[in-house]
């Protein structure tokens, strides 16, 4: 058992501690951050809070007051300041005083006709500042709740036709979440099955296993390997969800528009169940591959065939949305390659049958226990043929 | 008790034989050559020895029994195939083989340390293993084989990318580790170099033991009818009791005709005057014996 623990260290040891690891390990998250400043930085540079004008010959907007300042606004609101006819507003717009002005049409009661005017400084907010100011004016003779109603809108609830389901309209943290988890689950994966097979090869290759397996059992060896490798893809599956709890905690006190839907934790505890066991199985058979290549380039080709159908699901994302319970979408959530997506993806849409999950989970339990077993026995074959590669069938029918 | 007993082992690999019956014992402290050209079957029979493959038939019984775990610690191997991890230092690399061989990481470093010093290598300890020359991995796997003082070493062609400094070295070790009381198993195609050190050899060919017993014994079972002779003057172009000379530099081997000996030839060359510095039997050599067995001229003893 010690030796299982020096393999299972080193391997992770080897990994974990080259500087290569550590570069992809950070790089995503502040990849994700450098996005999301670029994208705010490119909204600062369009956003102008200068005051804009207006023009009201109806005199809808007397004594208008401006629209009170929200905390939870990134930006300030460009105040409204009205001007007695147009000739004046222009003149303010020429000297730079205003960033652009407003004439409400005489029959805008009617037809809502409101004409812009703007110059080249004039920011990407003014429109919508200046819609706010409006609404919130014309509503300020309403009680307060049926004003704050027709400014804010309708908060749209769906729900499923047994009831047993609901979600806002806005959670778009729902759809987002399995896709997200499919990707980065897509990404460990690989990582993880990558460097258990280039594990393996690279033994074979560099002749060092026939010194390892003098040393050490075959299964001690590979069990070494399986865990090691799985746990470097761990650490940065869990490096990065644990930067994206830290950007959800972090970024309304930053991005005060940010609302951050709930996520129920029956979905989470479906979607940790499901990428468990598919983690250990696609591992595992990455490691049985590496083990039946000849050559890590060889490898590395058969591997890209056998995680390609992990990805199938997202392809076929909006079949799944508008039929969560057609035979596509039942389907590859039982398909144990497509399963890790498919399934919490389907559990967003619909309430998923028991025997469904019991069966998808059940399978993919089944099939991780069964790739470890089978890893080990491609292994003991396949770890000392150099040039010659281990048949699947020879695996099983040397089962003994 | 021997230190390892084979006895009869089969190996297939679909339909060739690559073992077929080969039966040999190792006796403590003794080194053992295994010879044999190549594919002859050799590598395979260490590997079934250290149960990398099982064989199909027949048994091995090393340190007193079967092949286990803990046993695995008291073996130093040195494949033909040689390998390394390349991308790590030396120093990291050696540490860690050495801790699967059951050693304590204080002191694996500790004796990769010596040992890396008296290899000449320790200037080289943090460097990664793909800059060290061939010959300096293989005196790296060298330390791999012996750090954890092991109670049998197996070492498949030694001496291979080997220059004569380092083939020197190595032969001196071997001799250092048999003096130590350790087992020594060498396997190779290299005669002269198991004539200087093997006390015993099996020769396999085409997956069966075709030779087997002590050097001496095996050398003289080969022995030609015939000396070696060197004399102050030129030998007469030919010699009563002779049936052939064949000159050869500054001496000449002269092989009798049947029925004649060694002493009937020097009672000869003596009634004759001539004056001899030299004189001795005929030994093969292993590499004579070796081709004489392969040609399918021994006799199969």
């Amino acid at each position: 058992m010690k030796k299982f623990w020096l393999i299972f260290a080193n391997e992770y040891k080897r990994h974990v501690l080259k500087k290569s690891f550590i570069f992809g390990l950070l790089s995503m998250p502040l990849f994700l951050v450098l996005i999301i400043g670029v994208s705010m930085l490119s909204v600062w540079l369009q956003f102008n809070d200068a005051p804009m004008g207006y023009v009201d010959n109806n005199h809808l907007l007397t004594d208008a007051v401006q629209v009170p300042e929200k905390k939870s606004k990134l930006f300030a609101v460009a105040q409204a300041v009205p001007f007695e006819d147009e000739a004046s507003a222009k003149t303010a717009l020429e000297n730079g005083s205003i960033q652009t002005y407003f004439i409400l049409a005489d029959d805008y009661l009617s037809t809502g006709k409101v004409t812009m005017v703007k110059n080249s400084k004039t920011g990407t907010n003014a429109s919508s500042d200046f819609g706010d100011f409006l609404v919130y004016n014309l509503v300020s003779d309403l009680p307060d709740q049926t004003a704050l109603r027709l400014s804010e809108g309708n908060n749209l609830i769906v729900r499923s036709l047994e009831g047993t389901r609901e979600t806002g309209a806005d959670n778009w943290m729902a759809i987002i979440l399995p896709v997200l988890a499919g990707v980065l689950f897509m990404i460990a994966v690989n990582i993880s099955g990558n460097y258990l097979l280039q594990a393996v090869v690279e033994e074979k290759e560099n002749r060092t296993m026939e010194i390892l397996v003098t040393s050490v059992s075959p299964t001690q060896l590979m069990a070494g390997k399986v865990v090691g490798n799985m746990l470097v893809g761990l650490t940065q599956l869990v490096v990065w969800v644990v930067f994206a709890v830290i950007a959800i905690k972090v970024a309304p006190s930053f991005i005060p528009d940010l609302q951050i839907p709930p996520i129920e934790t029956s979905y989470l505890l479906l979607m940790v169940a499901t990428l468990v066991p598919s983690f250990v199985m696609v591992a595992a058979a990455m490691g049985a591959i590496g083990a039946t290549a000849t050559e890590s380039r060889e490898a590395q080709q058969i591997a890209g065939w056998f995680t390609i159908p992990i990805m199938v699901p997202l392809w076929f994302i909006s079949a799944i949305m508008l039929k969560p319970n057609g035979a596509l979408s039942v389907g590859m959530s039982l398909f144990p390659l497509t399963a890790p997506i498919a399934l919490p993806l389907r559990a967003v849409f619909t309430d998923i049958p028991a025997w469904q999950i019991i069966m998808t989970l059940g399978l993919l339990s089944v099939l991780a226990v069964f790739s470890v077993w089978l890893s080990g026995r491609v292994f003991r074959l396949g770890m000392l043929r150099y040039g010659k590669r281990v048949r699947l069938s020879e695996a099983f029918r040397r089962a003994k | 008790m021997n230190t390892i007993s084979v006895d009869s082992i089969t190996k297939k690999f679909g339909e060739i034989h690559a073992v077929d019956k080969v039966s040999f014992e190792v006796s403590p402290g003794e080194i053992f050559g295994l010879l044999g050209p190549n594919g002859a079957g050799k590598t395979t029979s260490i590997r079934i020895i250290l149960d990398i493959f099982k064989p199909d038939s027949g048994t091995v019984s090393v340190l007193g029994g079967p092949m286990t775990e803990e046993k695995k610690n008291k073996i130093g191997y040195l494949p033909e195939e040689r390998g390394l991890y390349q991308e790590i230092p030396l120093e990291r690399c050696l540490v860690y083989l050495a801790t699967l061989k059951g050693l304590e990481e204080t002191d694996a470093r500790q004796r990769v340390g010596e040992y890396l010093e008296r290899f000449e290598l320790d200037q080289w300890r943090k460097k990664k293993v793909k800059e060290l020359s061939k010959g300096m991995q293989q005196k790296a796997q060298l330390i791999t084989t012996l750090v954890h003082r092991p109670e049998i070493v197996i070492i498949d062609e030694p001496f291979s990318a080997l220059d004569p400094v380092n083939t020197q070295m190595v032969k001196d070790l071997l001799c250092e580790e048999r003096d130590r009381g350790t087992t020594i198993i060498m396997c190779t195609h290299q005669m002269h170099q198991v004539e200087e050190l093997a006390d015993r050899i099996a020769l396999i060919n085409k997956g069966q033991t075709v030779l087997y017993g002590s050097l001496d014994e095996i050398r003289r079972r080969y022995v030609a009818d015939a000396v070696i002779v060197r004399a102050l003057q030129d030998l007469p172009a030919s010699l009563p009791g002779v049936r052939e000379i064949i000159k050869q530099n500054n001496h000449a081997m002269l092989k009798f005709e049947p029925g004649k000996t060694a002493q009937d030839v020097l009672q000869m060359l003596v009634q004759k005057n001539i004056s001899i510095e030299q004189f001795e039997i005929a030994l093969p050599t292993l590499d004579e014996i070796f081709i004489q067995v392969v040609q399918g001229k021994g006799d199969g003893r």
